[in-house]
Order: structure tokens, then C-alpha cells, then sequence
């Protein structure tokens, strides 16, 4: 067993996070203007401007301002926000658990639901169960997914109200115990969950189907069915754990997605995380909550893509000893 | 009384035949060697005598099965896949071409011997299973200590002797083996087919060896079966096969053998290819690519007894001489 | 026996050329004698058709407002009103030019930026992929969304702002695909013979490595249109649309904003939506249809 090519893609993803750090710093140090980010100040005096200047470190040399940025940044020294005058870490540190627990039920659903949906239309080849997989996960796939979470908060909090349409728990309620406050919470959670599981499955299912459908056709099924091994079981305990493998590595391909959908369904459902704290900084103009967002969701993507590698190590014994 | 008696297989997909009704009998302990082109219908009737077929391919007639340690005969035609289940393995194994993709690429080896034993005895001891796994690999000559490897960590003839001891797990009376040896390099062959007659001898084996190497199978096998089309068209004694061909195909074939040692002629090939099985040409399936055809070649030939233990399809059978063919029929015939 | 075999002397294609007669009559084929095919080239044709004339055939002034505020479904407004009276089915027309015009503009830039990348890293290899890779793995690694967002922020959102933010974050996959087809044609007989022949590389590239790669791209330049209809939506519903023109995504940003959802206003909200849904459904149906005749690896599996 070598662990060298866990530690070549551990190098990769330090190496991408390194550029996102120096891409950001250029995006709005450079590109962006720092001065329009003092607009806010319309009537501020050149010497106030250049006080301002000052504070920022917008004054000194380039690479003196990268160097002090990249301190700053693995410090978690992000700034402050320019609405709440609170640090932008402060911001995110509230932030991040909701939009992890959001995405994390997210993921985990669409996951297990798609895999399972692929193995029933990959065995189910060509018949009606696998024609009307295809087009319900085409369908999910093609759906906006904030269109789909204004869909539920019609269908499901207006027309038969049985879930809250926003938020993540109920405002002003006193919770007695802590399973209340989590029922609550998890009350709040169904629709913005079931939004983001939708708009995952899609993907999910194609991969697995296809890897299923790929796995099906292998030498070793006929063996295991030789055997005596019934086709349940070898699509169980064989095939299953085969076409996983793909699915593992092609799901990190989603984690891109994933943020994108955090930050409208957050934004639909009034979700109190980074995609709604980054929606929130657009409208605002809130350019260092912005830039605080954007490097987390990029570090999240990244680490989710490592995280993805190792689970394929672990679960394949081929790269193991490669 | 043969272990196994195969009446009248068929095998249809989607109404075109695969394979068009064969006949024969294997003895226990017996080794057949089954041989032909690529596309006769050897690996499906080897797939069909396990009921392994995909869904697509239908397949009919009888297949009596007489284990020695079982009181009644199996039918497999009547059994269900559940019952199927029962006889698999237990009775008859496979071991399949290419040993590359015949084991799960995500288990441990002995996990997946450790799994078919399972499945066939009645809740035996890990420690039982262990020990019979350990001397599995001793017969098939691997050491011990390979079990606990993954597929892709052992060579291709390990990989091979692997599966012949996964073949062997649950002590059948008949392995069928696959082309067994065509992944392999020349020396890996000559070791697992002198596997496979060992093992035939020492545990009383019955074997169906399928082939394209005549080679391989006149090494190997007692009978061998000659398949063209879908259908056994000469089958006998390795001896008499070889020796005193009976049908216009199986002389072709050996024929386009190379003869180490011997004179050497040109190789003929034979002209044409076998027949598509929605095209099947009328009467004798290999009349347009024969040089003997004649008009009563139009009637269907039925396979039958030209010599002891020797039948053969063919009008003209028995042979005594081969006559320089006139002119190839192949010009005037399709294909 | 597909076109892959064909005319090994001719430059064996790894994929049919589009530019050949017969790569394009079995496309044509493809879509007009499928009903696959001809559902998505129907649906796409009317939306372009919509894109075109839509205020034309407008009944109502789309910005006009009245006091009929978010009323349902009338003989007057046959998909009800907005929150300021304006006529829902007259925006919904309208709205098509911006999807259309996002979608195919930042296709094309997408797809000439990922060929781009995509030959000169594979078909120079050396100093030139060592820098061209990370950059693409890094464009494929990095959440688009956000990118996108920070970038059409910091630039003020306006139609070409959208166009360009959307194709220069989208290339990257197309460039991956472009790299590793040019990486197996460099290897191939007919380009070694050419260079052997003493051919330069613009020639080499011209007659035999860009041939042999259009019809890859252009199957992944219309899965890419797809892509980019969805983020020109998502971003305007965050309110980085162009603010002067009506779009699906803005409509139903001002939708949401207005309270739709809540008053129960579904035919506000479903039909921008739907629209979107139709048009990527039927756009990523060509992209697969068109992705399977040219890599016949894929063809088993759908």
C-alpha cells in the first residue's frame, strides 16, 4: 500500500487553494477597485479617503498589501463587513453550520436516493421504470433549483400549509428542551432540503445507472450468478459496491453545483447561511463578506474534492497499490 | 448411466437460433472437449447447461443431471431460479475465459470462495472454512497466503488457478471450463490444462472443456464435439476424431491446423464464413462452404452413429477416403 | 461498423468529422428521424422563433403597469398580471431574447476558450500544458456560482457582462475533453507522418488535429448552451441580471421579491420556470443525442 497518490492530490488541493487565495486577493484588490468599495462614504473628504486608505493598507506597495492579505487570511482575518461592522469570520463562523447541515442532508439524500434509483433502472433496463427514471431525473436536472424551492413553498407552505416556507426555526419561540429546538429546526429544514435533493438527484442517477449498466455486464456477475448466488443478492453485494466507485469520484464533479444551490435555495427559503450572507453582500455591496464567502465556498469545494479521493482510496483496493 | 444427458438444446434469440438442437451425453469423470468457430453457440451451450443465459436468449430441451451423491436425477429444464440456485456450484461450475474479470475486483479472493462455500453447506465454522479454502489453493498449486489478496494483485495464471479453485469450492462433479487458458501465455496454458487433467484424476472430475485450440483439446479430453452453427456436427473419441475425421468441416479444421514437425503444407483456410443465425442456408448448415456439397445436401443431415462411439452429420459419412475436392461450391453458395 | 473505422489513409478519425457528408447527413438523420431529435429541435426552434418576434406578437407593452396588480389567469392577461399590473404572458415572450442570446453567446465563447486551451495544451504539451493544466483543473475545481457572482458584482451586470462572466467560467470542461482527444491524435499515424513530412504545426493543426476534435466540441458546446440559460437565470433571480431587459430569471426574481409565492401567485412563478425547464431539457437532449453519435463509447449506455 502507497500513499503516494493520496499525497499527490493532497498537494493539488493545497496548490488550488493557494491560487484561490492569490486570485481572490487580485479580483478585489485589483480588478475591483478598492475605492468603490469606499463609496459608501459619498461624502467623505480626500483626506478622510486617504485616512480610510491608510487603515486599509491600500497605500503600500502591491506586494506588501499580498503579503499582509495571505497573513491575514490564514489568520482568518477576513475583514469586516461593511453592513454589520461585525468581522466577516464572525459572519461565516454563524453562517457555515446551517448551510453544512442544509447541504449535508442535502447530499446524503440525493445520494442514497439516486444510487438507489440508478440500480432499479440499470436492472430494469429499457422497461417503463427505467423511461420514467430517465425523465424524472432529466427533468430535476434541467429545473432551476430555486424554481423548484418557490414550487414547494406554494405547494407545501401556502396552498396546504404544513411546513414554514422560510427561515430556521420559529421566530420568537422559547424551545423547552434541546430535542424541541431540533424538531423545530428539522420542521423548517424539509422543504429547503427536499429543494436541494431534487436538484442532486439528477445527476446522481444518471451516474449510477450508467455505472450499474456498465458493472452488469462484467465477467464476475455471470461467475457470481454461477455460483448460485441469486441475481439479488449479486447485484447487492457485487455490482452495487463496483458501480459506487464512479459514483465517487464523478460526485466530486457536484460539489461545484452543490454551492451554487446553497446559495439560491438559502436565498428562496431565507436559510440563515453562507448563501444567504453572500446574497445578502450582492445586494449590499458588501465586497469583504463577498470575498470572506467566496473563499469558503471555494476551501469547502476543495476540501469536499479531497475528501472524495480518500473515500475512493478507501474504497478501492486497485489505487491502493498503485 | 451418464452424469449428464443434454436432448434436444435449443436456444433462441429472438426467434433466430443460437443454438439448434443439441444432443449428447457425458460420462462421470469424463472430459469433452467442445470445439468450433467463434459464434457456433459453444459459450451459450455452456451458459445454457447453468441456465445462465440473459433474459433475451430463450433456451429449450432436456438437461438430466446424475450427481452420484444425489438420489434423483436433476431435471435442470423444470428448475426455477431459486432451484437453480441448489445446483450451481454444488454440482456444476464454471470457470470462464478471460480470469481477468472473473473475480470481484473489490474483494479479497478468499472472501469470495469464503462465500460460495457459505452458501452451499449449512452454517460451517470460520475456522472450517479457513482450512478448506487454504488447501483449495495447495491443490491448484498457489500458496496460502495468496487468499488474501485482491484480483488485481495476482498474475493471470494465478488469477486462473484461482478461479479453478473457486470452481472447485464446493466439490462439483462437473466444472465446465470456458476457453480456459486463452488469456494466457504459452507456459500458463501448458501448466493449467495439466491442472485440470490432474485434478480430473485425482477427484474424479467430469470436465467440458470449450475451445477453439484443437490443440488444447486433443490434449486434454477423452470425446470431443465438433460445433458448427449451432448445431454438433461430428462427435467421438479424441483418438478417432482426430484420427478418422467424419465430417467435411472437422477435416477442414484439421486441416488448417498447424503441424509441428510435420510437413509443411499450406494452411488452408476455409473459404467463406459460418452463417448468420437469421440466414440459416437449408438443408447441411455448412453445404455452401463445402467442397463436397451435393444435391442430397439440401435435406437436413441428422447426426448419427457412423463408427462406434463416432457420429457424425454428414450424407456421406462414413468416410474412408477424402477425394480431391472438384471445385469449391463456396463460389455458387452466399456468403 | 461505425465511422470510426473509416478511411484509415484519410487521417483515421477518431470521431466522424463534422465538415464530411456523411458525419452531417447522419446528423441530420439524427434529428429529424427521432422523435427524440425532433422534439428538441422543435422546442428549440420555436424558443429561437420566440426570441426573434417575441415583441412583436407581445400582446401587451410588457413594462406597462396598471392597477390590476397580481391578478390570476383573465381574458386579458391569459397568464394573470406581475406586481404591477403588467402583462405576465407579454414579459414571458420577451423574456426568451436574453436566455437564447446568454445561451448561444456564451456557448461560443465558452467553446473557442476550451478549444483554445484544450489544443494548444494538448497539442504542445511541455511548458505550455504544465501551466494550461492547473489553470483548467483549477476553473473545474472552483464553484462557478460564486465566481460567477463575484465576478458580474464587481463588474456592473449588463447583457455582455453576463455573456462573458458565464463563458469565461464555463470553458473548462470542454478544454479537459479538447486536451485528452488531441493528446490520442498527436500519437496517431497520419500526424506523425505529417510532421515527418516536415508539416507545421498551424498546418498540422488546421487539416488534421481540428478536424478530427469540431464534432467533440460542438456536442459539448451544446450541452454548455444548456448550462449557460440556467446560470444567466440563477443570476438574475440573485439580481445580477441586466436591469434593463426582462428575462425568465428576472421575472421571477421580481416574482419572488414581490411576495408571489406567499399570495399564492403560481401563474407568476410557474411559467417563467417552466419555460427555463423546456428549453435546457430540450437543449441537453441534442447535447446527448449529439454526444453519443460522436463518441459511439457512450452509445450502449442511455
Amino acid at each position: 500500500m502507497s500513499g503516494r497518490w493520496l499525497v499527490g492530490k493532497a498537494t493539488a488541493a493545497l496548490l488550488t487553494f493557494a491560487f484561490v487565495i492569490v486570485f481572490n486577493f487580485f479580483l478585489f484588490r485589483v480588478m475591483g477597485d478598492p475605492t468603490t468599495q469606499l463609496a459608501r462614504l459619498p461624502r467623505a473628504t480626500p483626506q478622510e479617503i486617504q485616512k480610510l486608505k491608510a487603515d486599509y493598507g491600500l497605500d503600500r506597495p502591491l506586494l506588501g498589501q499580498f503579503a499582509d492579505y495571505v497573513g491575514d487570511t490564514l489568520r482568518l482575518d477576513l475583514g469586516v463587513s461593511q453592513t454589520t461592522r461585525r468581522t466577516v469570520w464572525a459572519e461565516i463562523k454563524d453562517a457555515l453550520p446551517w448551510t453544512l447541515l442544509l447541504v449535508g442532508t442535502g447530499t446524503l439524500l440525493a445520494t442514497v436516493l439516486g444510487s438507489w434509483m440508478g440500480v432499479v433502472a440499470a436492472t430494469r433496463r429499457g422497461k417503463r421504470a427505467d423511461d420514467g427514471l430517465l425523465g424524472f431525473s432529466l427533468f430535476t436536472y434541467a429545473a432551476p433549483e430555486y424554481w423548484i424551492g418557490i414550487i414547494l413553498i406554494i405547494l407545501f407552505a401556502v396552498e396546504i400549509p404544513i411546513f414554514p416556507a422560510g427561515q430556521q426555526v420559529t421566530p420568537g419561540a422559547e424551545f423547552s428542551s434541546f430535542i424541541d429546538n431540533a424538531l423545530d429546526v428539522a420542521n423548517h429544514l424539509v422543504l429547503p432540503a427536499t429543494a436541494m435533493t431534487l436538484m442532486l438527484l439528477g445527476q446522481y442517477f444518471l451516474i449510477m445507472r450508467s455505472s450499474m449498466v456498465d458493472v452488469l455486464t462484467e465477467d464476475f456477475v455471470t461467475v457470481k450468478r454461477a455460483t448460485g448466488l441469486s441475481w439479488d443478492r449479486v447485484v447487492r453485494r457485487h455490482a452495487v459496491p463496483n458501480a459506487l466507485l464512479p459514483l465517487v469520484t464523478l460526485s466530486a464533479i457536484q460539489f461545484g453545483a452543490v454551492v451554487g444551490g446553497a446559495i439560491t435555495i438559502e436565498t428562496v427559503f431565507s436559510w440563515p447561511g453562507l448563501g444567504l450572507l453572500s446574497f445578502d453582500a450582492i445586494n449590499d455591496k458588501d465586497y469583504p463578506v463577498l470575498q470572506g464567502t467566496f473563499l469558503v465556498f471555494s476551501a469547502g469545494v476543495i476540501l469536499a474534492n479531497f475528501a472524495a479521493d480518500c473515500l475512493y482510496f478507501y474504497l478501492d483496493p486497485r489505487v491502493q497499490s498503485k | 448411466m451418464s452424469l449428464l444427458e443434454v436432448s434436444d438444446l435449443r436456444v433462441h434469440h429472438r426467434g433466430e437460433p443460437i443454438v439448434d438442437g443439441v444432443d449428447f451425453e457425458l460420462g462421470a469423470g469424463e472430459a469433452l472437449g467442445l470445439a468450433g468457430e467463434s459464434g457456433c453457440g459453444k459459450t451459450t451451450t455452456a451458459l445454457a447447461l447453468m441456465k445462465l443465459l440473459p433474459p433475451t436468449l430463450k433456451q429449450s430441451g432436456r438437461l438430466t443431471l446424475r450427481p452420484p451423491e444425489a438420489e434423483e436425477p436433476i431435471n435442470i429444464e423444470k428448475r426455477t431460479e431459486a432451484g437453480m440456485g441448489l445446483v450451481r456450484w454444488r454440482h456444476i461450475s464454471l470457470v470462464f475465459q478471460g480470469a481477468m474479470n472473473s473475480l470481484d475486483p473489490v474483494q479479497r479472493v478468499d472472501t469470495q470462495i469464503a462465500e460460495a462455500i457459505r452458501l452451499h453447506e449449512a452454517r460451517p465454522k470460520a475456522k472450517e472454512v479457513r482450512e478448506r479454502i487454504s488447501e483449495l489453493l495447495k491443490t491448484v498449486g498457489l500458496t496460502p497466503g495468496l487468499g488474501r489478496r485482491y484480483p488485481h494483485q495476482l498474475s493471470g495464471g494465478q488469477r486462473q488457478r484461482m478461479m479453478i479453485a473457486l470452481a472447485l469450492a464446493c466439490r462439483p462433479s462437473l466444472v465446465i471450463a470456458d476457453e480456459p487458458t486463452t488469456a494466457l501465455d504459452v507456459v500458463m496454458q501448458a501448466q493449467v490444462l495439466q491442472l485440470l487433467e490432474n485434478l480430473r484424476e485425482q477427484l474424479g472430475l467430469a470436465l467440458i472443456l470449450i475451445s477453439h485450440d484443437l490443440g488444447v483439446l486433443a490434449e486434454t479430453c477423452d470425446r470431443i464435439a465438433i460445433m458448427y452453427a449451432g448445431r454438433i456436427v461430428e462427435i467421438g473419441s479424441v483418438d478417432s476424431v482426430f484420427g478418422a475425421p467424419q465430417h467435411p468441416y472437422t477435416k477442414r479444421l484439421l486441416e488448417s491446423l498447424p503441424v509441428i514437425g510435420g510437413e509443411r503444407g499450406l494452411a488452408t483456410p476455409i473459404p467463406g464464413g459460418p452463417p448468420d443465425p437469421g440466414e440459416m442456408p437449408e438443408g447441411c448448415r455448412f453445404r455452401p462452404r463445402c467442397p463436397y456439397a451435393a444435391e442430397r445436401c439440401l435435406e437436413d443431415p441428422r447426426l448419427r452413429e457412423v463408427a462406434p462411439g463416432h457420429a457424425s452429420a454428414c450424407h456421406f459419412a462414413p468416410w474412408s477416403e477424402w477425394p480431391a475436392p472438384a471445385a469449391p461450391a463456396a463460389a455458387e453458395g452466399k456468403g | 461498423m461505425t465511422e470510426v473505422q473509416t478511411a484509415p489513409d484519410a487521417g483515421t478519425p477518431v470521431v466522424a468529422p463534422a465538415g464530411s457528408s456523411a458525419g452531417d447527413r447522419s446528423v441530420r438523420e439524427l434529428f429529424l428521424h427521432t422523435w427524440r431529435g425532433r422534439i428538441g429541435l422543435g422546442i428549440v426552434g420555436l424558443f429561437v422563433l420566440t426570441a426573434i418576434f417575441g415583441s412583436l406578437i407581445a400582446p401587451d407593452d410588457p413594462n406597462a403597469s396598471s392597477l390590476a396588480v397580481l391578478k390570476g389567469i383573465s381574458a386579458d392577461h391569459p397568464l394573470g398580471t406581475t406586481e404591477f399590473g403588467s402583462d405576465v404572458f407579454s414579459q414571458l415572450l420577451v423574456g426568451a431574447q436574453v436566455s437564447i442570446i446568454v445561451g448561444f453567446s456564451a456557448a461560443v465563447i465558452s467553446a473557442v476558450l476550451g478549444a483554445a486551451v484544450g489544443l494548444a495544451g494538448g497539442y504542445f504539451g511541455g511548458w505550455t500544458d504544465r501551466i494550461l493544466d492547473p489553470l483548467e483543473n483549477w476553473f473545474l475545481v472552483i464553484p462557478t456560482l460564486p465566481l460567477m457572482i463575484v465576478l458580474a458584482r464587481l463588474l456592473s451586470p449588463s447583457l455582455g457582462v453576463l455573456i462573458a462572466v458565464i463563458g469565461l467560467t464555463s470553458w473548462a470542461g470542454t478544454g479537459r475533453i479538447v486536451r485528452a482527444q488531441v493528446l490520442t491524435l498527436r500519437e496517431r499515424a497520419f500526424v506523425e507522418r505529417a510532421r515527418a513530412l516536415g508539416a507545421g504545426d498551424l498546418y498540422i493543426i488546421r487539416t488534421h488535429i481540428l478536424p478530427n476534435t469540431l464534432p467533440l466540441i460542438f456536442a459539448n458546446t451544446v450541452l454548455i448552451v444548456a448550462v449557460a440559460i440556467l446560470s444567466e437565470s440563477a443570476l438574475a433571480f440573485l439580481g445580477l441580471g441586466d436591469p434593463t431587459r426582462i428575462s425568465w430569471g428576472t421575472m421571477l426574481e421580481n416574482a419572488f421579491n414581490a411576495g408571489a409565492p406567499s399570495a399564492g401567485a403560481w401563474w407568476y412563478v410557474i411559467p417563467p420556470g417552466l419555460c427555463i425547464t423546456t428549453l435546457v431539457l430540450a437543449v441537453s437532449i441534442l447535447g446527448y443525442m449529439l454526444e453519443e453519435h460522436v463518441n459511439p463509447r457512450l452509445r450502449e449506455h442511455r
